[in-house]
């Protein structure tokens, strides 16, 4: 059985936002500025005209972390939120009571509210829209014009994903909290 | 079997109330405010519901960012209140304190009423809250705080229902068995909702050991509060000397409990603001700055704890109003640590977050959460008008 992540060329990413369209798109996430399953965030520049320091403007492309050791699946009262079959960290839309833990369990941020279902809901790896569909790509690596998003399967020594986190170096985000993140930024 | 529970049921001593009699109270300004209180706070309660079954969770200002608002922290109220009524109502028929025996069936009635208050309460924040009945039988968490906060509360209160039945037919054996599994089982809801925040990783602020002890805690100091109230009521603040020696002994218990309290966020705060760690520090300086804090401090902790040193804890009439100031400020002690704990933007790298500047999260609750907030409140005293004219209250010789 596949085990999913991602890992991040995120020095590559140039803030187009395409990766939030097509993820909306894709996965009919609503409108607003609250509702959103992944984000870019924007280190801004800094210093004062000409001393202004290029480093320090940058761009992480985020979104759930699908971690292994998930916070949000440990609170979560009535296992709305569990583990898929690949990994991923899901959440059963008729289990969720919305009692809102998951949302502050998350160290990153990364779950909001659907008001359709007034669930919880987050990043799924477009597994209800494209892996259902036979596709091995996310919808936001599919857009990316930079090639900066290379989602596959971890357990596949084979695979592109497991070939870069073997060549290059790579972090995790609040790797200190033991979450075991499986979104990986290369470096 | 079921002829015993029958007769069980049967046999409970209830007095027939009829709505002339809800009405009939002395009358004096004191009770009309009340009176006043609880019509107005119910009629807020109905236009808060209706409000929020038309527009669900858009009717209160929770965000992504802070998913948990008022009627959380009043949730937390009233179950501290009823964990604390408990602890106080078992003394006297738990522990055997003789002098306090006086209060045991006010207390637990009015743990049995503030928890209901509380479940109201809680019942409009949680989002589908007949789902989570049902699932929470059918694949319970077991390693969520909430799980077992929400479950062994609902143990609690039959166990306290149970516990009350027994002390109005004057049972004092039985009263005291069920008592003593209703405290226990109180005591480990009460430190397990603790543990919500105190497990949270993601939030250092409120992560670690210190939440659910700090509950019990402040769980026997809203106890005696309330204790002071709900007997300022019960003798409209002419006190016999048996009540007095027991307010006296209940004072005592509350300086004590108060020195605590106050040597423990003392600890708290330097702990958190001691080697500027990120994410701890700069929420505790911002917590120390802010008013809602202070409000704390003076209500909950000092004017109670000057007044009760001041004079031995003799001066009961004035106790009975420390302890409302008391209640006040343990309004804002939970508020604060609901909204305490969500203050710091996760942050995730969104340094400019479409609609987040990374400094302080934002919150003020919508009229709506303030409305059923009231409500339950109201709620709450109506039942205990209804419990008084129902029950006998006072403790039989
Ligand atoms: S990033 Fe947050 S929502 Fe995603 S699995 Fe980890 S804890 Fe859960
Ligand atoms: S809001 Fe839903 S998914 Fe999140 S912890 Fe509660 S029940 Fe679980
Ligand atoms: S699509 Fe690619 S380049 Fe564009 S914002 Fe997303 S991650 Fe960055």
């Amino acid at each position: 059985m596949a085990r999913y992540g991602m890992a991040l060329d995120y020095k590559n990413c140039i803030n187009c936002k395409a990766c939030e369209v097509a993820c909306k798109e894709e996965n009919g996430v609503l409108l607003g500025a609250d509702k959103h399953r992944i984000w870019v965030g924007v280190g801004e520049i800094e210093g004062e005209y000409p001393l202004l320091s290029i480093v320090s403007n940058t761009f992480y492309p985020s979104q759930c972390q699908h971690c292994d050791e998930a916070p949000c699946q440990m609170v979560c009262p009535t296992n709305a939120t569990y583990y898929g079959e690949q990994g991923q960290v899901r959440v059963d839309p008729e289990k969720c009571i919305l009692c809102s833990y998951c949302m502050n369990a998350c160290p990153y941020d990364a779950r909001y509210v659907d008001d359709r279902t007034m669930t919880v809901d987050k990043c799924t790896f477009c597994t209800d829209t494209r892996l259902e569909r036979g596709e091995t790509t996310t919808a936001c690596q599919n857009t990316c014009p930079t090639k900066v998003r290379i989602f596959g399967d971890l357990d596949d020594p084979q695979s592109e994903i497991s070939e870069l986190l073997r060549t290059r170096e790579h972090f995790t985000l609040k790797a200190n909290l033991g979450t075991k993140p499986k979104l990986f930024y290369l470096t | 079997m079921i002829a015993q529970i029958k007769e069980f049921i049967t046999t409970i001593p209830v007095k027939k109330v009829s709505v002339k009699d809800l009405l009939s109270f002395e009358k004096n300004f004191a009770n009309y405010l009340v009176a006043a209180f609880v019509v107005v706070g119910m009629a807020m309660l109905v236009i808060g519901v209706i409000t929020y079954l038309g527009h669900g969770h858009h009717a209160y200002n929770v965000t992504r960012e802070h998913p948990w608002g008022l009627m959380i922290a009043v949730y937390i109220f009233f179950v501290v209140s009823s964990t604390g009524l408990c602890i106080v109502g078992s003394l006297g028929d738990v522990f055997g304190f003789k002098d306090y025996e006086l209060i045991s069936k006010r207390a637990i009635f009015g743990s049995i009423v503030t928890i209901l208050a509380g479940f109201l309460v809680i019942a409009f924040e949680i989002g589908h809250p007949v789902t989570m009945v049902i699932y929470n039988v059918v694949s319970p968490g077991l390693t969520s705080a909430i799980w077992w906060m929400g479950t062994l509360y609902g143990a609690y209160l039959a166990f306290m229902i149970v516990e009350f039945i027994f002390l109005l037919k004057n049972d004092m054996k039985m009263a005291k068995y069920f008592g003593l599994a209703g405290l226990l089982i109180g005591l480990a809801a009460h430190s397990n909702l603790g543990s919500v925040f105190g497990f949270l990783n993601a939030r250092p602020i409120s992560n670690g050991v210190f939440y659910p002890t700090y509950f019990i805690l402040t769980a026997f100091i809203t106890g005696i509060f309330i204790a002071f109230i709900i007997m300022g009521f019960r003798y409209r603040l002419r006190f016999n000397e048996e009540v007095k020696k027991m307010l006296t002994g209940l004072a005592k218990i509350q300086a004590l409990l108060l020195s605590i309290l106050i040597f423990f966020v003392t600890w708290k705060l330097l702990t958190d603001i001691y080697g500027g760690m990120p994410d701890r520090a700069e929420v505790a300086i911002h917590i120390l700055g802010s008013g809602t804090f202070w409000a704390e401090v003076i209500l909950a902790m000092v004017i109670p704890l000057v007044i009760i040193l001041k004079t031995g804890g003799k001066a009961h009439v004035a106790l009975v109003f420390a302890s409302l100031s008391g209640m006040v400020g343990i309004f804002f002690m939970r508020y604060n640590l609901v909204h305490d704990t969500q203050l710091k933007p996760l942050q995730m790298l969104k340094k400019v977050e479409y609609q987040l500047p990374p400094e302080w999260v934002h919150y003020f609750p919508s009229a709506t959460e303030m409305m059923i907030s009231i409500g339950g409140l109201a709620f709450c005293i109506a039942m205990y008008w209804v419990g008084t004219k129902a029950f006998n209250l006072d403790a039989d010789h």
